[in-house]
């Protein structure tokens, strides 16, 4: 379970959230939605300790995260899985390496390595394009390749940041699809989004922030 | 990436070739120095009773000994009129009552005896009836090795400023690195590496150049070594010396790879610890 408690971050002299309760159930789907500059992608740098809240408490599984610190921030982060919208791929190794790389840091074996990475990668239907360059792979292709990248490790919580903002809607509804078929398999699921219109049209709990307030759907 | 691999191995290298081939020269000087055949020389003081006539006998008898290839009298009255001459202070000198120095007899011992026979001839010379005391003359080996331990002060003096040279230019190597991959570093660290996990490569190529930076200074230094080798080889011929110059050799040039590959390591370790500390995210 994840709770922002009252949790506010301030950025010099502008408040990026104020003030925010949320409470996100294990093996919950959460749309996280709001204008540019609402808070979203604060609210999930926030989560993955890339920033620290200035205020409030947020805790995960009843831990309060202001304890992780160090050695154990890596540990930590190992048990999300990221999506950025901009991929953040590596360009200069395959798709097998960039999708291996988690259970790399994770030091698990080459053979578990090879057929985990070949695992999730026919999750996201890129199976047979292992040995290509994402570079050489289409916007979604990529996103694609981010997504196996962010489950391989088989991770409690999978975080995604706009992952559709550059794609068309019929991608963007495939994408969306495979962060459902995740959650179904008991990946608790986050996704910031601006995009409403396809947000809505699955049904999900809509978390909606405003200039760093929340507005809507904080739950319990 | 290999043209600048290559570049950081040869800079590495020159800055380690300079002083290892100091330091192979200065080893090559002293175990020359080592084996050439002192001109040792004592010094037989007489009593200060002995008379001259005395002082003659124990000379011829010095002299006859079969370690001994010859001997030079001084008779103090001589020896004190030369020193009065060579100082000015014959006034002084002439109110002495007494002349203070003794006869002295010196000694060249046949230049083919080791230290072990130098050592028996000086205990017969002290025994001889009216010797007073036996000074070895080793002022000229106590020159010689206080130049070699100036010249080991100086090569360890420039080996100091050329590793601490190497040190920067390895760290600027990993920094430069580093820079070039901080989207894969940020990347890593998103998903979940440590520092440890991002820092591994960059010890690697620490490691990596600083051992093929090794290899191609010894590889200059032998190259040195060979241009040097056949006029050192004829000047200690020159002085018969049955030794001839010898160069890095395997070990010289596998401690040259491992010195060059630890300090390799130990920049890259503190390059990265400064490069990770200021990318975010922590
Ligand atoms: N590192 C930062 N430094 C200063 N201001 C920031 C920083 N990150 C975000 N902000 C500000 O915080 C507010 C919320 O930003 P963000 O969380 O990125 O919103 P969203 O993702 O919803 O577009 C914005 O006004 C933004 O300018
Ligand atoms: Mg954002």
């Amino acid at each position: 379970m994840i709770e922002f408690d009252r949790v506010s971050k301030r950025f010099a002299d502008h408040d990026a959230l104020r003030d925010v309760s949320v409470t996100i159930d294990t093996g919950e789907m959460v749309f996280l939605t709001g204008h540019s500059g609402a808070g979203k992608s604060t609210f999930l740098r926030l989560l993955m300790l890339l920033e620290r809240a200035s205020m409030g408490t947020l805790r995960v599984d009843g831990r309060d995260t202001a304890r992780v610190k160090g050695r154990d921030i890596g540990r930590y982060r190992g048990e999300f899985g990221i999506v950025f919208q901009d991929h953040q791929l590596l360009y200069d190794r395959s798709v097998m390496d960039n999708v291996a790389l988690p259970l790399e840091i994770a030091g698990f074996h080459p053979r578990d390595i090879k057929r985990r990475t070949r695992a999730a990668l026919d999750k996201v239907g890129l199976l047979g394009r292992e040995r290509v360059n994402p570079a050489a792979l289409s916007g979604g292709e990529q996103q694609r390749v981010g997504i196996a990248r962010a489950v391989v490790a088989r991770p409690r919580f999978l975080v995604a940041d706009e992952p559709t903002g550059n794609l068309d809607p019929q991608l963007s509804a495939e994408i969306m699809g495979l962060f459902e078929a995740f959650n179904r398999v008991g990946v608790t699921v986050i996704v910031a989004s601006h995009d409403l219109a396809l947000i809505s049209r699955l049904r999900h709990r809509i978390v909606t922030l405003k200039a760093g307030r929340l507005v809507a759907g904080g739950g319990f | 990436m290999p043209v600048a691999t290559l570049l950081t191995w040869l800079v590495v290298g020159i800055v380690l070739a300079l002083p290892a081939s100091l330091l192979v020269i200065l080893q090559n000087l002293e175990a020359a120095t080592q084996d050439m055949h002192s001109p040792a020389r004592f010094s037989v003081l007489l009593s200060a009773d002995a008379t001259i006539d005395k002082a003659a006998l124990v000379s011829q008898r010095i002299g006859a000994r079969m370690d001994v290839a010859d001997v030079v009298f001084v008779d103090k009255e001589q020896a004190l009129a030369g020193f009065a001459a060579d100082t000015g202070l014959e006034g002084l000198l002439a109110s002495l009552a007494e002349n203070p120095l003794p006869h002295t007899v010196l000694v060249n011992p046949r230049d083919d005896l080791g230290s072990e026979e130098l050592a028996v001839l000086a205990r017969a010379l002290d025994s001889f009836d009216g010797v007073d005391e036996v000074v070895f003359d080793t002022l000229w080996q106590a020159r010689l090795m206080g130049a070699l331990q100036s010249g080991r002060r100086l090569v360890f003096g420039i080996g100091l400023l050329m590793v601490m040279g190497a040190v920067l230019i390895l760290a600027n190597t990993i920094r430069l690195a580093i820079e070039a991959r901080r989207d894969e570093i940020v990347v890593i660290k998103l998903i979940g590496g440590g520092d440890a996990y991002a820092r591994r490569p960059f010890l690697y190529t620490g490691l990596w150049s600083g051992l093929g930076g090794g290899l191609l200074g010894a590889a200059m230094a032998g190259l040195f070594f060979l241009y040097l080798s056949a006029p050192v080889d004829q000047l200690l011929q020159l002085y018969h010396s049955d030794r001839s110059f010898s160069g890095l050799g395997v070990i010289g040039v596998l401690t040259m790879m491992l010195f060059g590959g630890g300090i390799g390591l130990l920049s890259a370790w503190q390059a990265a610890a400064v490069q990770l500390k200021d990318l975010e995210p922590r």
